[in-house]
């Protein structure tokens, strides 16, 4: 008994420096916080109580509702492709391929960039000369080169598969060597169309697609809570970008306890690859699941470093999260800061935060059961 | 024994009343090798004499955030830097000390004294300033066989211009035009638009506006000026040292950077286009010294700042080229008249303070919110995603919510 008493003892003295440290930065501080939400203070004058008052502005306030949209949008659809991207790109990295230590090394450079650097050379490639609209432009141009490979390469794989089960040989439609053969009679086939000039590249304009400087939403035309603005999308793209290599990185420890035994009773059983990812990879890593969901929906609802690096490249509304919004109101350009009206936004952040956390958590709990 | 440390103490404290450290903040940058050169060269041994010694604290990234923070939690230093587009803002924490009767401000440019007073008071003395000019490339206007800009061309004469010069060929054009308030603005006040009417609201649908609007993003639509970042270019400054690009619009900083980004362009300077209200349109860039109200050496925070902005100091600044100077004395310096194009691009950047319709970088207690709307609203209209019409009602109402809320 006494022996377990000083255990606790112990296990207290070395949490205390943390606790000291939780106390003062983040209890205080959230105290604070709260307190504060409920006064008109502005920094230089004494707080006012005005009770609920900066609450209900909240919600009139167009800029705080677009805020509202955009992280909600912005988490579930981030979190939604990030998660699924993370585990594909987990389970093909899992497999025992010469050199997969590059590769996987290779995959997570995007996680270990800081993401100031990242959003700088993001902002460049959305520009509209930027790197996006340059590629979309090639690619349009070259469509009829492309579509002409891509069809002869069908039509040999096809044939070639017809014809060696026609030996009674046992051919799969993707056989690898089959379609390398495939493969190479495409480019030659192209090639000769080319030099030929039965088919060739089209002389487009340049693509002039606006990621940052505009107001549109896709889909156009659609209500305001589901309509996601473009330069939202940008912010998008370049966040699940940066952050889909770390949640890789778990899968792929929670993979390593998936047994190889499942895997090989499935292929003897005639189970395709994609039949094993969907009946045996999902289900095995459930709990690292949880965790990227938690871990994503947590980030992505307080995303605030990409959208303040886009700064001024954009429309304010068109990209500013709850995060920004309680960022912008606390600073906002001559304006005395709105302290209050701030504090109460990152309130409601926290408690949006955390309700979507346990929804999560008890429907994944009601599965689980 | 006793007696020596007692005389050791009162010496440590007589000495320690004399000697007075007062810190400065502003921007990081250039800014504080400038500062310390300006103390080393010109005003720092005076104040040594003084008892005076002086710090500067940069303060890098968002400095109105840092400043802000500082005021508020008390540590911010005994001078500071007030930019103009945020000074109602600072001025209203009630954290800069009125300037009235401590620092005699009538020998400084009007314009920029009215840019720091608020009901009347004077709060800061302007370091240097700042305008718009026409900077030009000989050489391109020469290929093109276009006559080069000059200071009776009005928005016409100025637009055949540049499109002489954007004939040169595909990659040539005659202007960069960002679209940004910061410098299509000075434009809309050539027009004679005023950005805020007795009430402080600002009116977008406003005709002088919606003319002034119409032809800066017209002459990009078609083709004779082109958006900086269309080619690459961070800024007008940028476009121009290409030597694809006929004039760029920009202060007297450029000059700087032309030293040493395009040390063999030929160029030359004068005056913006006169717009359809007969005027010019201008703006005025400017940062000044304040003092903080709770500083515990104010007068010798007071004294400092009397140095820094005294004609020596502001001599300096502008024989190093860095600066326009804020004294009104200084308008006959030998120093704009030594005909170089730097001197003469000096010249009328000064003269530009009070030729036409010229105002403050300033939004009022909006702050520099106020301009998203109307930059977002001409980047639409340059990239043809809406009319000047839909772009400015869609601006108002952006703009109306910005309004309403600094109630």
């Amino acid at each position: 008994m006494r022996y377990h008493r000083q255990d606790t003892v112990a296990a207290y003295l070395f949490l205390l420096p943390f606790l000291l440290l939780l106390t003062i930065f983040f209890g205080y501080a959230t105290i604070r916080a709260v307190y504060f939400s409920f006064t008109d203070y502005d920094l230089f004058t004494t707080p006012n109580w005005v009770g609920l008052r900066n609450y209900v502005d909240l919600f009139r306030d167009p800029l705080f509702l677009s805020a509202l949209r955009n992280s909600v949008l912005f988490a579930i659809v981030v979190t939604t492709i990030q998660t699924f991207l993370a585990l594909v790109m987990a389970s093909v990295l899992n497999q025992k391929v010469r050199g997969i230590g590059f590769f996987r090394a290779a995959f997570f450079m995007p996680s270990v960039t800081s993401s100031v650097v990242i959003t700088l050379i993001f902002l460049w490639m959305f520009q509209r000369r930027g790197l996006f609209n340059y590629l979309t432009h090639q690619i349009q141009s070259a469509a009829p080169l492309i579509l002409t490979f891509l069809a002869i390469v069908v039509v040999v794989q096809v044939a070639h598969v017809a014809w060696e089960r026609s030996r009674r040989l046992p051919a799969g439609l993707f056989d690898p060597a089959l379609l390398v053969v495939s493969l190479l009679a495409a480019g030659v086939g192209t090639w000769l169309l080319a030099v030929t000039g039965v088919v060739g590249a089209r002389d487009l304009p340049p693509v002039d697609f606006i990621w940052l400087q505009t107001r549109a939403t896709i889909p156009p035309g659609a209500p305001f809570w589901l309509s996601v603005p473009i330069p939202l999308a940008a912010i998008m793209i370049q966040n699940i970008f940066t952050t889909v290599p770390t949640f890789m990185l778990m899968f792929l420890a929670g993979l390593q306890d998936v047994p190889k035994s499942h895997y090989e009773a499935a292929s003897l059983d005639g189970a395709s690859p994609v039949q094993q990812f969907f009946q045996i990879t999902i289900p095995s890593v459930r709990p690292v699941t949880f965790l990227v969901l938690t871990l994503s929906m947590i980030g992505t609802l307080q995303m605030f470093d990409q959208v303040a690096i886009f700064g001024d490249a954009a429309p304010l509304r068109s990209m500013v999260t709850l995060a920004y919004f309680v960022y912008n109101r606390m600073f906002p350009g001559a304006q005395t800061p709105e302290v209050g009206f701030a504090a109460a936004g990152a309130i409601f952040l926290a408690l949006l935060t955390l309700t979507v956390v346990l929804i999560q958590r008890r429907l994944v709990r009601s599965e689980a059961s | 024994m006793r007696t020596i440390a007692l005389f050791i103490l009162g010496a440590a404290l007589v000495g320690g009343a004399f000697a007075q450290s007062i810190r400065i903040m502003g921007y990081g940058g250039s800014d504080p090798a400038i500062l310390v050169r300006l103390l080393d060269e010109v005003v720092g041994a005076q104040l040594a004499e003084e008892g005076i010694t002086v710090t500067y604290e940069p303060l890098e990234g968002d400095f109105n955030a840092a400043l802000f923070n500082a005021l508020s939690a008390g540590t911010a230093a005994d001078i500071f830097y007030i930019p103009v587009e945020t000074a109602p803002g600072i001025i209203a924490t009630g954290k800069v000390l009125p300037l009235d009767g401590v620092i005699d401000t009538s020998q400084f440019i009007d314009s920029l004294v009215e840019a720091y007073t608020v009901d009347g008071t004077v709060y800061g003395v302007a370091k240097d300033f700042n305008t718009l000019a026409i900077h030009y490339n000989i050489d391109l206007f020469e290929e093109a066989g276009v006559e080069v800009p000059n200071e009776n061309d009005t928005w016409e004469t100025f637009a055949d211009k540049l499109r002489g010069v954007s004939a040169l060929g595909d990659d040539v054009y005659g202007a960069c035009f960002p679209a940004g308030w910061d410098r299509f603005g000075a434009f809309a006040f050539g027009a004679g638009w005023q950005p805020f009417d007795a009430d402080g609201r600002s009116n977008l649908q406003d005709p002088a506006l919606v003319e002034a609007v119409t032809w800066y993003t017209d002459l990009v639509r078609e083709g004779v000026a082109v958006q900086p970042s269309d080619i690459g270019q961070g800024w007008t400054g940028g476009c121009f040292a290409t030597d694809q690009v006929g004039v760029a619009i920009e202060g007297a900083w450029i000059l700087g950077f032309l030293r040493d980004e395009a040390p063999n362009l030929q160029f030359g300077t004068t005056s913006m286009p006169i717009g359809p209200s007969g005027e010019r349109g201008n703006f005025l860039y400017t940062v000044a010294y304040g003092v903080n109200t709770d500083s515990p050496n104010r007068d010798a925070a007071v004294r400092v700042l009397e140095a820094l902005v005294s004609p020596e100091a502001q001599q300096w600044v502008l024989e190093q080229g860095l600066a326009i100077p804020s004294r009104t004395e200084l308008a006959d310096n030998p120093f704009f008249d030594e005909g170089t194009p730097e001197a003469e691009a000096n010249r009328i950047v000064f003269a530009g303070a009070d030729d036409g319709n010229v105002y403050g970088f300033q939004f009022g207690r909006i702050g520099t919110e106020w301009m998203n709307p109307i930059n977002s609203a001409l980047v639409e209209i340059m990239t043809g995603q809406s009319t000047v019409d839909e772009a400015l009602s869609g601006a108002q109402a952006d703009l109306d919510i910005v309004m309403d809320r600094v109630r």
